[in-house]
């Protein structure tokens, strides 16, 4: 083996020059190759984001077209000194927990609903899917109406079936906004959580359930012990998912409550759309959507740790 | 005679060759503007536009809306991105000073010297209102006082032969309103966080009980200790906490509080004076007939005047002279007294939706006059437009930006989140912050 090596070397020292350019070409057909995927990338993520931290540097306020200086990393520190940015923080954190609890226990009810075998099983399926193919807009406007504290259906509801004594205003009142804009996300994205716990269910082997069953196990113990175990990378996905969707909600708000009553919905997605349409402030704007993205970026790569899979199947 | 026939075949060919060529010789070039509005009887805008379009065949208006309270976010967006900037659209007095001083409009009087003696023709409040650095940005769209309106066939049931002429008396009635069971919220605004207006209504309250936002310098006297801003505040939260101020009002728009009014469901509230028309108009509204304008409660009965009015973005400058001549044709036809000195669309939004207007020849004319009168006391409206509205005071270009943080502040003092004092206090921090940049 170790003869033919050199024999090799050999006669590429023989051919000098001449070999050496093909195998350069070799190595470098690969980067040539992805070179264009590279430049398009390039062009519509890294540009956007170095222009964006050219943006964050500068004081840059739209009325004042002709003058951007230099200002470092002022516009950070404004932000996190700001009290309107802690209280959105806070808000988006709150929202946050609130979207991520609700919608796992949506999903994985759904799922194990959805996952009994029935006659209905795969309409009930489908009309599951119905609130996640509708777009947040339409979702949004559709519960404001249901919200309507003179005229909504959920007011209806619970006053006719007794749970309110009188009409309340649902988008009116700082606590209750923020649950209307919770329980909206679950309505539209729970199903898309159902659905993956579901597809996971489906291909957890039938004699594990069994074999719990003969050894005496429980309905919660066989929850416990061999559905949840299989479900734990899709919830962590999920996990992964509502906490991005928590920090960059702003549909919803748009459409729902405009960041109101009192600020109590102002999330930080909103609060960065404010600061740049509203108040024109293009480079705290900027600073505040690279807090938000650092903030997403540190959960995930916590969660994505937690995702290793062969840690959680031992 | 076949050779007769040649030649009048040969005239026939000519003459048909010809015919394009000629008016095209004369013919002006063809230019598309466009044209953005907030969402307000589009129908009847695409009309406006096609009428407009018969008479200026050269010219092309494309047309897009865009909600209310969203128009001004939309707007800058597309000033910003570029792409999809206006070449004339709707403005307000609030937004003007703060696009003006970002070099998204131009200033009228720069391009078409005639503004200067057509402004002589508007009402005062409204040229002030479209006006910065000395220069007019605009034709007015429609002007209007912000005025009281009451349903006096519930207020009589009530027991009261008169509407109530200061805050306090206000709270009073609508409390024995309740009371009564005639109305479960008698009083409603559109204080939503998203509502230009709001900030209109909240002015008046100040204004009505003879309080100013700023000294002359500028500089906020709202936040002095008793100041009307801060009785205002208080009177807000007094009435909400008593039942009486409808807790939508917090996330009402003006159209929602207009529907409560209209469906016979709130008995007071405070909006462009223009709204009268569809409160008694008994298409629109349960209630039509019984709606009173009156002057607003308080020691000065004072109120906003304010206009909307149509600009022309500074893109059009830069396309050259046909598109400013497309720009001022379109601006004369929809603002102004147009080709035939007829007003042709702001006399029409006044008849047919009794919109206000700053064109003052517009004072004498009688169609208008008779529609007026059919929905609202006309004596009062003009006393009330002439005597007792005032422009908003603040209007700089760092405004609009303060209306914003003053809407959610003022929102945190009603809901007893934050002391009247505290919030005054935080809307005098921010302006100073904004005045200082």
């Amino acid at each position: 083996m170790a003869g033919i090596q050199e024999r090799g070397a050999a006669a590429d020292l023989r051919l000098g020059r001449a070999r050496a350019r093909p195998r350069r070409a070799v190595a470098l057909y690969p980067y040539l190759s992805i070179l264009p995927t590279l430049l398009v990338v390039a062009l519509i993520s890294v540009y956007p984001l170095l222009f964006a931290l050219d943006l964050s540097v500068h004081r840059n306020i739209l009325t004042e077209p002709l003058a951007h200086p230099f200002v470092g990393l002022r516009n950070f520190a404004e932000t996190f000194g700001s009290y309107y940015f802690v209280r959105a923080l806070l808000t988006t954190l709150r929202f946050t927990a609130m979207i991520i609890v609700g919608t796992l226990a949506y999903g994985i009810a759904v799922s194990l609903f959805l996952n009994r075998p029935g006659r209905l099983a795969g309409a009930s399926r489908i009309a599951i899917l119905i609130p996640w193919a509708i777009p947040t807009v339409m979702a949004a406007i559709i519960w404001r109406w249901i919200f309507n504290g003179n005229y909504g259906a959920l007011n209806a509801l619970l006053v006719s079936i007794g749970v309110l004594p009188e009409y309340i205003s649902w988008l009116g009142n700082p606590l209750l906004a923020q649950l209307s804009l919770v329980l909206t996300h679950i309505w539209k994205w729970g199903p898309l959580a159902a659905i993956m716990c579901l597809a996971t269910l489906q291909v957890i082997p039938r004699d594990l359930y069994e074999a719990a069953y003969i050894d005496g196990g429980g309905g919660w113990a066989v929850f416990r012990f061999v559905t949840l175990p299989f479900l734990r990378p899709t919830i962590l996905l999920l996990l992964i998912l509502e906490t991005i969707a928590g920090f960059v909600t702003f549909d919803l708000i748009y459409v729902l409550t405009g960041g109101g009553p009192a600020d109590a919905t102002t999330m930080l997605a909103w609060f960065a759309y404010a600061e740049i349409f509203r108040f024109l402030n293009l480079g705290k704007g900027a600073a505040i959507a690279f807090v938000i993205g650092a903030l997403t970026l540190g959960l995930a790569l916590i969660y994505v740790r937690l995702l290793r899979t062969e840690e959680l199947y031992s | 005679m076949k050779g007769r026939l040649l030649i009048w075949l040969a005239v026939l060919v000519l003459t048909v060759s010809l015919f394009p060529v000629l008016p095209a010789a004369h013919a002006a070039p063809q230019v598309t503007l466009n044209f953005m509005v907030w969402t307000f009887a589009v129908d009847t805008i695409q009309e406006n536009i096609k009428r407009f379009q018969q008479r200026y065949p050269n010219i092309n208006v494309r047309l897009t809306d865009y909600n209310w309270g969203q128009f001004p976010d939309t707007i800058v967006a597309n000033f910003v991105g570029g792409s999809n900037a206006p070449d004339v659209l709707y403005s307000s007095d609030h937004w003007l000073q703060q696009w003006a001083a970002a070099g998204w409009i131009a200033p009228l009087d720069d391009y078409f010297p005639q503004v200067k003696e057509m402004a002589k023709s508007f009402s005062q409040y409204a040229v002030e209102g479209m006006s910065y650095k000395g220069k007019i940005y605009g034709l007015p769209y429609y002007a209007d006082p912000m005025a009281f309106f009451y349903n006096e066939a519930i207020v009589k049931k009530a027991g009261f032969s008169l509407p109530p002429s200061t805050w306090e008396e206000l709270l009073q009635q609508a409390k024995v309103i309740k009371e009564k069971g005639l109305v479960k919220y008698p009083i409603g605004f559109g204080f939503s966080q998203q509502e230009p207006f709001s900030i209109e209504v909240f002015i008046s309250m100040v204004y009505s009980r003879g309080g100013n936002l700023f000294d002359k310098d500028m500089n906020p006297v709202f936040d002095r200790s008793g100041s009307a801003t801060i009785k205002a505040i208080e009177w807000v939260r007094d009435a909400l906490r008593a039942g009486v101020l409808d807790p939508e009002t917090l996330q009402w728009d003006g159209v929602q509080a207009g529907n409560a009014m209209r469906a016979g469901n709130q008995v007071y509230s405070i909006s462009r004076a223009s709204a009268l028309w569809s409160f008694n108009n008994p298409q629109q509204s349960k209630e039509a007939g019984n709606f009173k304008i009156a002057l607003m409660p308080g020691s000065t009965h004072q109120t906003v005047g304010f206009v909307r009015f149509y600009a022309m973005s500074s893109q059009v400058p830069k396309r050259g002279k046909d598109a400013l001549d497309a720009a001022w044709n379109f601006l004369n036809y929809f603002g102004g007294p147009g080709p035939d000195n007829s007003y042709p669309v702001v006399r029409r939004w006044a008849l047919d939706f009794g919109l206000g207007f700053a064109q003052m020849p517009l004072f004498r004319d009688t169609d208008i006059l008779l529609s007026f009168g059919k929905w609202v006391d006309v004596p009062l409206l003009q006393r009330i437009g002439q005597r007792y509205s005032k422009v908003k005071q603040g209007l700089t270009p760092w405004f609009a930006q303060w209306d914003v943080f003053t809407r959610a502040e003022l929102q945190k003092a009603y809901l007893g989140q934050q002391s009247p004092e505290q919030t005054a206090k935080n809307m005098a921090a921010k302006w100073n912050e904004l005045k200082r940049k």
